[in-house]
């Protein structure tokens, strides 16, 4: 009895490290989202007047930015997270059918990212291009691949 | 005022004026920058200013629009044509008949879907207003006025809200292609020129 506990144990064992993984990095991409919103808003922010221009804070935001796509967000779009398979995510099962297509959006932030700390230095009217490049990028993605909320 | 079904009456037809020129002006200019904003969300560039601009002239319309059901002339207001279950069942009962309606405005169920029409562009401009999706470059110019996870759902109820307007905007068509192919009556022409062959009884 024991041994079949103990074997029953071993074997689920692998299911609950998987859905563990899976909620890690349904979480993970979330806090990389907010990060990148949190830089946006700043340089948004700017662009419209909203906050006041400082050209450190606006640099710093675009390092920010830059700094977070550097990152290899498609590895967090892990088996078994789409908004079908858990009801946390807004992931749409077409990331996986498009596997190519959801990275080269991803590379298409990247490069609307490149440079944008050197780009936005100089003066308040140019954050507002950035935003629109780099904002122009998110979109894109989202079009495709979030799921609004209802 | 009680109409009683024209369709039945051996009265001639007669042409009229039915429809004023403002309520033409206003149907071409919603058709026009209904159709042209569907377009733009769909395919229009990723910066949305000029999706929020033809936004802005159809909240124009509509306002001139619940304006006019209130002061304008007889054929446009919403007290003349909407009318009880009771007229929208006799109606709906001889609509299939192969033959022209001679209805002096907006028939019972066609008045239903023009306030159907009017309350979903009046929500999709209002979803629109107030939608955040979290781009940083298309914010709805109200989405501050209201919570965030608000503006964050009334995405989605923009991204609806556009398929059921896309739909109610072919059944409109398709409607107006079965008085004319199959009633074989005319309601195109009538809201270019305003004239129509109507039966008004009473
Ligand atoms: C390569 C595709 C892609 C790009 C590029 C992208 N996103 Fe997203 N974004 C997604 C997907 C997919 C989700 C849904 C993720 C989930 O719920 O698991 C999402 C979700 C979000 C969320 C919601 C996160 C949450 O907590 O629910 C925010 C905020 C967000 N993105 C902001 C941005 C911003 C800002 C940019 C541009 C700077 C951007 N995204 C670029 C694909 C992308
Ligand atoms: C009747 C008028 C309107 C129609 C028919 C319409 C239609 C649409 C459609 C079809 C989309 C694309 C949705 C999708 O991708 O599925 C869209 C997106 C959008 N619209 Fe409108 N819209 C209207 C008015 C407005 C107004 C008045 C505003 C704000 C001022 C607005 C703001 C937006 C925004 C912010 C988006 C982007 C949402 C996103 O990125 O997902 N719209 N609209």
């Amino acid at each position: 009895m024991k041994i079949l506990l103990a074997a029953a144990a071993i074997m689920s064992m692998p299911v609950i490290v998987h859905a563990q993984s899976v909620e890690d990095a349904i979480e993970a991409r979330h806090g990389f989202y907010k990060m990148l919103s949190i830089n946006m808003g700043t340089l948004a922010g700017m662009a419209k007047g909203e906050i006041e221009y400082d050209e450190a804070a606006a640099s710093r935001a675009g390092a920010n930015i830059e700094a977070l796509v550097g990152y290899d967000l498609p590895s967090l779009f892990v088996e078994g997270s789409s908004m079908d398979d858990n009801m946390e995510s807004a992931a749409k099962p077409e990331i996986w059918d498009n596997p190519d297509d959801f990275a080269a959006k991803f590379e298409d932030l990247r490069s609307a990212a490149a440079g944008a700390s050197d780009a936005v230095m100089g003066g308040q009217e140019n954050v507002g291009p950035v935003v629109q490049k780099l904002g122009a990028a998110c979109k894109a993605c989202h079009d495709e691949y979030r799921q609004p909320e209802t | 005022m009680s109409r009683s079904d024209p369709a039945s009456t051996p009265v001639q037809p007669v042409e009229v004026r039915l429809w004023d020129p403002l309520l033409r002006g206003f149907h071409w200019c919603l058709a026009t920058l209904v159709v042209t904003n569907l377009f733009l969300g769909h395919f229009g560039p990723a910066v949305m200013t000029l999706h929020f601009w033809v936004g802005y002239g159809i909240i124009a319309l509509l306002a001139f629009r619940l304006v006019w059901g209130f002061v304008g002339p007889a054929e446009a207001r919403f007290s003349n044509f909407l009318r009880g279950p009771g007229a929208v069942t006799r109606y709906a009962s001889h609509m299939f008949r192969r033959e022209p309606s001679y209805w002096p405005g907006h028939n019972p169920m066609g008045a239903l879907s023009v306030i159907a029409m009017l309350a979903l562009l009046a929500a999709q401009v209002s979803t629109g207003l107030i939608s955040d999706p979290e781009d940083y470059i298309n914010v709805g110019p109200l989405a501050g006025e209201v919570a965030s996870a608000t503006s964050r759902k009334a995405v989605g109820w923009h991204h609806l809200g556009g398929t059921l307007i896309l739909i109610l905007v072919i059944l409109h068509i398709g409607i107006v292609l079965f008085y004319r192919f199959w009633k074989r009556e005319d309601l195109i022409m009538p809201m270019i020129t305003g004239r129509k062959d109507v039966i008004r009884r009473g």
